[in-house]
């Protein structure tokens, strides 16, 4: 027991000091290249010089919304695969993202955003998000008890419905309000408003507390809803308010950073196979690897083609995804070699 | 007088194909050639429309095409005997139409000035208005010499224009927009760009003494914040952080293309 707590110890301490070193490499990298000691500097004599400028209100944004992103859409996909006891299921999987789109788009082509105020677009993504999740959890619960796999199936019917009616918008529109909505959907860390910033990060670490008081349920929900019932555990409370969290954290981060995939997909399986499967170190190594993931994409994503920028879904798709591949592939060759 | 008959009936032949070739029912699918048959008074020609054209609800010009694609039927349906598409078209909606015997004129996106003006004349002359349509662009080309000789001399103003947040996306060049920087006296931070992308980063390093921001479906009021929120950037410090019209900027006929260099010098100058 005392080595598991030890190596727990020790995966953690790794992970946050990877983070810390993700954390100081895009401070330092981008148009400016800037040293440890350069970064002090600046900080030390704050002034409103340029580099000033770009570390403080444009990199080190960035930073806490990409730590903020990566661990809540990560913390999301660990929970929902939790409930759901599915691997391929992420906080996209049931239409969150959809419904958080075409809430946006629906506030674009309006023109919600040029009445009301820009505040207006993450307002109306995470609208669009929380209507999703209320339809599936509706069409999901029979008198009052929720049916995971219906719900699973619900959420994919009704994100198809949501992408189609955003298709329908789109289609309609004119080409300006096209233009804003294709650019929302491509996703970015690229937010200059520091309160907006804040509040995802108060929301992301706040859920990731409230998650460790159900680290018991899921444990115990691992051994399926039938045998965590026989161990005293109120499954639908647990389902329902786990669902809940989730979807609340994928719908505030699509509606602050548009939409970044594969986060809640890929980064669970890798600590999956990193940590094992206990709830207990997986919720905040899943969240520390998340906002280490998505901190690296970014610097790869404005510094891969400077002084031109990718959308950072496209470097989460592709170098998550290639990463997966190679563990998966390593996994399964070290247990074809230990069973023959 | 045999060669005087000959003379008249070469005349008349003439006009008999020129008549032929001259369009009387056109659908356009390209948005700014829908504007320019507008600024040459030829609208009653047009028959079909994409939703994103401007156009008069009381021509009754019926919308035929959205971003999902083209609806052949509907301009089967309204006879017409030219079609002008561009690179928005997908080829295969092209070849569908000349199936049918349809005549599809190709208009692909005007690069500079120049370019502009040698398109709205062979628009005008699809429509047998060469006289009219070169009469505009004599007029407008009077109106750039104007307005290029009213720009300050020895001022070279470093200018950014952003057609696009989250991600921040830059006119490049070979773009009408950057035609329009040049033709101003300015210098665009992203000349040496081949693709739009850019990073805010970059935009502070170049230290812009301009920005304009194209409303392109953009929320262009917090972008206009966020960069006058950045004390050391040299156009926060003159406030010469500017929204400009999308409609007027984007739209590549001659008549608009002058009105938006001269909002631009104004703007850039005169301020």
């Amino acid at each position: 027991m005392q080595k598991k707590y030890l190596h727990w110890t020790f995966y953690l301490a790794g992970l946050l000091i990877l983070l810390l070193a993700s954390v100081l490499l895009s401070l330092s990298v981008g148009e400016m290249n800037l040293g440890f000691t350069d970064i002090l500097n600046i900080l030390r004599h704050g002034n409103n010089g340029m580099e000033y400028t770009i570390l403080s209100q444009i990199r080190f944004p960035r930073v806490v919304l990409g730590i903020a992103v990566g661990g809540a859409l990560s913390l999301s996909g660990m929970l929902l695969q939790g409930v759901y006891r599915n691997p391929l299921v992420e906080p996209y999987t049931l239409g969150i993202s959809g419904g958080a789109s075409l809430g946006v788009a629906f506030a674009i082509v309006f023109g919600l955003h040029q009445l009301i105020g820009s505040f207006v677009l993450p307002f109306a993504g995470f609208t669009g998000a929380f209507l999703i999740i209320f339809l599936v959890y509706t069409f999901s619960s029979r008198s009052g008890r929720i049916n995971i796999q219906s719900m699973l199936l619900t959420g994919v019917m009704i994100s198809f419905i949501a992408s189609s009616s955003m298709m329908l918008l789109m289609s309609t529109t004119s080409s300006e309000n096209l233009h804003g909505i294709i650019f929302w959907i491509m996703g970015s860390l690229d937010e200059p408003d520091m309160s907006l910033i804040s509040v995802t990060l108060v929301l992301a670490l706040g859920s990731l507390l409230v998650s460790y008081f159900f680290v018991q349920p899921l444990n115990a929900l691992r051994l399926g809803e039938e045998k965590a019932k026989h161990l005293g555990i109120n499954t639908d409370t647990t389902i329902k308010i786990l669902f809940l969290l989730a979807s609340l954290l994928a719908g505030v981060c699509v509606a602050v950073a548009g939409v970044i995939g594969f986060v809640g997909l890929i980064i669970p399986h890798l600590m999956r196979m990193l940590v094992g499967s206990d709830y207990r170190i997986l919720l905040v190594s899943s969240f520390v690897s998340g906002s280490i993931f998505l901190v690296l994409s970014d610097v790869i994503a404005r510094t891969i083609i400077s002084p031109n920028e990718l959308p950072i879904g496209v470097i989460t798709g592709i170098v998550g995804g290639i990463i997966f591949l190679l563990l998966m592939s390593r996994s399964s060759l070290r247990s074809k070699e230990n069973h023959g | 007088m045999q060669k005087l008959n000959s003379l008249l009936i070469l005349l008349l032949l003439c006009q008999l194909f020129g008549s032929a070739q001259e369009a009387r029912r056109i659908v356009s699918l390209v948005p700014w050639v829908t504007k320019s048959l507008y600024q040459m008074g030829e609208q009653k020609r047009l028959v079909g429309c994409t939703n994103y054209c401007q156009v008069e609800t009381s021509d009754k010009i019926q919308v035929v095409a959205s971003v999902a694609g083209v609806s052949i039927e509907n301009v089967l349906m309204l006879k017409p005997d030219l079609v002008i598409a561009s690179s928005l078209n997908k080829p295969e909606t092209i070849d569908n139409l000349k199936k049918f015997g349809i005549r599809v004129e190709y208009q692909s996106f005007p690069k500079s000035f120049e370019e502009i003006c040698s398109d709205f004349i062979k628009i005008g002359e699809l429509v047998g208005q060469e006289a009219k349509v070169k009469t505009i662009v004599a007029q407008q080309k009077e109106r750039l010499m104007k307005l290029k000789a009213s720009i300050p001399t020895g001022k070279n103003p470093r200018i950014f224009i952003q057609i696009g947040a989250k991600p921040l996306f830059s006119a490049i060049p070979n773009t009408s927009m950057d035609d329009l920087i040049q033709l101003a006296g300015g210098k665009n931070i992203a000349a040496s760009f081949k693709i739009g992308s850019i990073t805010r980063e970059y935009v502070l390093k170049q230290d812009p003494e301009v920005i304009f921001i194209v409303t392109m479906g953009i929320v262009s009021q917090e972008e206009k914040d966020t960069w006058l929120k950045y004390a050391a950037l040299s156009a926060s410090k003159s406030k010469k952080v500017f929204i400009l019209d999308a409609d007027k900027t984007c739209s590549p006929t001659p008549i608009l293309f002058v009105d938006a260099l001269e909002e631009m010098i104004r703007l850039m100058y005169y301020f």
